[in-house]
């Protein structure tokens, strides 16, 4: 474990990123509450519906993160892009 | 009450089903056309699903009937604890999923891996453990299936049809389970991808218009919210315990999130969400999907809250036997408060949503069926055209065994199995999504951990007494063994599972009991579409199953 700090930035930040998402919204005495509203609904009701949100762009971010990383990784080992359309068609030629 | 047909209503849904019929046949006349290019579009041959397509299919897969059904009647009878914590239930799904369901894509691709127990089965080297899997996997899904028809009766039932007639009530069941078998059959899982379309569209819409026009009609979100902390905050009249919880207290903490986070870790391992997982084109489509399925998570929040409308309606939930039944609460503020005409269309997307996942699920249940029990066990040298006959035979005998189910027997039979089916399918979680990291795990102690867990949940599920009806299989809450902490059971009998089997593999490491073969790489679980020994998987899972990968 002393190659910690060998892991990439994309890793860890996502990996942050990713617990935050599951952590928080599971915190229910920071969310147990009546007030303040929002538009008539209750903070309880409102707050857990704005982590929908607040998940979604955390997720997309580790997204995007571990994309770039994996794209970087594929290519130094020579490995194709998968989402190009004939990815699939050129192992069609090894069986 | 309502012994009156509403034809208005029953003209639309029959007119939307036939449509959503058609297409189910169409999906399958597609292929026999040999028109590649819509099978690569639309159909799993060849090259499986990309984003958009998958985020259907898996928004259809996950938000059922049932949970449209279930989860604002749930918010109608006792609130935010049994209810609302759907929510966060979904939330935290897809960061989980996020985390762990790429590695299965990869392994499952390079292996040619259909199920879940192939992956466990080959990972441990140990037959046993991938029927454990297996048969964990059948058992709670099938009456997940039959829970979506009780969706669909509960729609029926608000129409108007039925009545004391037993075949008149059932009938339209029978028929619109007759069509979904004979479609699944011909199309595979073209044809619920295709529907999902249909389902979704009409969920979206007829939630949307649900969100801004009853609250305008009921008085605004303010009375809304008013009349339901009322009404949950009345006593129950058999406990003398207040109904329900507006929001939770201190006691409900845990509770609310153990059931939350024990539903989310479940619910990826249920093999109809594997199987449409596994359906997709490159290792990254499930990635993209746990940033973008969230909108279902919006959806089913708002749709929690029409539970709140129904109470502020104040809608007759009494059934057709006369008893209340919770479950009519939607249905039933859909035929109260809007035109005929709109009531029609969301009954139809209801009916119709039943139709995706018990496609789907029936498809997944035969091929683990197929995979793990027929081929591992009965008949090892079966050939891939036998498997994917075995498993076109096993989706019908599981969509058959379903409606049996709803018909023959108590609806809370369903219900109950239902329940113990989440805490059961949770008890895989070791043997997957720690196996895709780490084999450390003795393939001994997965299993004796999955055992201890499977019967320690079953017992605490059984001894949950409804206060009201005293009868057993009262709830998915029990104290945690020692406190006075109700939590979610099925998280409890996890970390018991995980107790079990990490205690176990240290007695069984100390023995040296020797360990199965492992017949995957590391690099397996980071492969990609396009790499070396990487195969398409859909048009196995497309012929209704489970024919070898060709390699």
């Amino acid at each position: 474990m002393s190659r910690l700090s060998a892991v990439k930035p994309a890793y860890w930040i996502s990996g942050v990123l990713l617990m935050v998402a599951i952590v928080v919204p599971l915190l229910v005495p920071t969310f147990a509450k009546v007030n303040p509203h929002l538009w008539g609904f209750p903070f309880f009701y409102w707050y857990q519906l704005m982590w929908v949100f607040l998940s979604a762009i955390l997720v997309s971010i580790s997204y995007r993160l571990l994309r770039t990383e994996e794209r970087r990784r594929r290519a130094a080992q020579g490995l194709g892009d998968p989402d190009a359309p004939d990815a699939g068609t050129a192992k069609e030629g090894d069986q | 009450m309502n012994t009156t047909v509403d034809w208005v209503q029953l003209i639309i849904v029959i007119a939307i089903f036939a449509g959503v019929t058609v297409m189910g046949f169409m999906a399958s006349r597609w292929r026999s056309t040999g028109r590649l290019d819509n099978l690569d579009e639309w159909g799993l041959g060849g090259r499986g699903f990309g984003t958009f397509i998958t985020w259907f299919l898996l928004g259809g897969d996950l938000y059922t009937a049932y949970t449209f059904i279930a989860v604002p009647a749930a918010m109608y009878a006792t609130g935010a604890i049994s209810g609302f914590f759907a929510v966060p239930y979904t939330i935290v799904a897809y960061p989980i999923v996020f985390i762990f369901m790429a590695r299965l894509w990869s392994v499952s691709h390079r292996h040619g891996y259909v199920t879940p127990a192939d992956f466990v089965g080959g990972r441990y080297g140990s037959k046993a453990l991938s029927l454990a899997v297996a048969v964990t996997g059948i058992l709670a899904t099938m009456p997940y299936i039959a829970l979506q028809l009780v969706g669909m009766q509960a729609v029926f039932e608000t129409m108007g049809l039925g009545g004391n007639n037993t075949l008149a009530k059932d009938l339209p069941l029978l028929i619109a389970f007759a069509v979904l078998a004979a479609y699944t059959y011909s199309s595979g899982l073209r044809a619920p991808a295709m529907i999902a379309f249909v389902k979704d569209i009409l969920i979206y819409l007829v939630i949307l218009v649900a969100i801004f026009y009853l609250p305008h009609v009921l008085g605004g979100w303010d009375s809304i919210f008013g009349a339901a902390q009322e009404k949950l905050a009345k006593p129950n009249p058999a406990t003398g315990k207040p109904t329900g919880a507006f929001i939770p207290g201190e006691a409900g903490y845990v509770s609310y999130w153990t059931l939350a986070l024990g539903s989310a870790m479940a619910l990826f391992m249920y093999p109809h969400s594997v199987t449409a997982v596994l359906s997709t084109k490159t290792r990254n489509v499930v990635r993209r999907n746990a940033t973008l399925l969230p909108a279902y998570s919006l959806l089913l929040g708002l749709l929690a809250l029409l539970g709140f409308m129904a109470i502020k309606a104040n809608v007759n939930v009494k059934g057709l036997d006369g008893l209340a039944n919770p479950q009519l609460a939607i249905p039933r503020l859909f035929d109260q408060e809007f035109p005929s005409w709109f009531a029609g269309i969301a009954f139809a997307a209801i009916a119709v949503g039943a139709l995706v996942p018990a496609a789907i699920m029936s498809i997944a249940a035969a091929n683990l069926f197929t995979r793990n029990i027929y081929r591992d066990f009965l008949k090892p040298s079966a050939t891939p055209a036998q498997e994917a006959k075995v498993s076109k035979l096993a989706s019908l005998l599981v969509k058959v065994g379903a409606l049996v189910f709803v018909l023959a027997m108590d609806k809370t039979v369903a219900l109950n199995l239902q329940l113990l089916g989440g805490i059961w399918i949770l008890q895989t979680f070791p043997a997957i999504v720690v196996g895709l990291y780490t084999r450390w795990f003795h393939r001994y102690a997965l299993l004796a951990g999955w055992a201890v867990a499977m019967l320690f949940g079953t017992i605490s599920a059984y001894n949950v007494v409804n206060p009201a009806t005293k009868k057993h299989f009262g709830g998915s809450l029990a104290n945690i063994p020692g406190t006075s902490m109700p939590a979610y059971i099925a998280l409890t009998a996890f970390v018991l599972n995980l107790v079990v089997v990490i205690a176990l593999t240290f007695v069984f490491r100390a023995l040296k009991v020797p360990d199965g073969k492992d017949s995957t790489h590391p690099t397996d679980f980071v492969a990609d579409r396009g790499d070396p020994g990487v195969k398409d998987l859909p048009e196995i899972i497309d012929d209704g199953g489970a024919a070898t990968a060709k390699s």
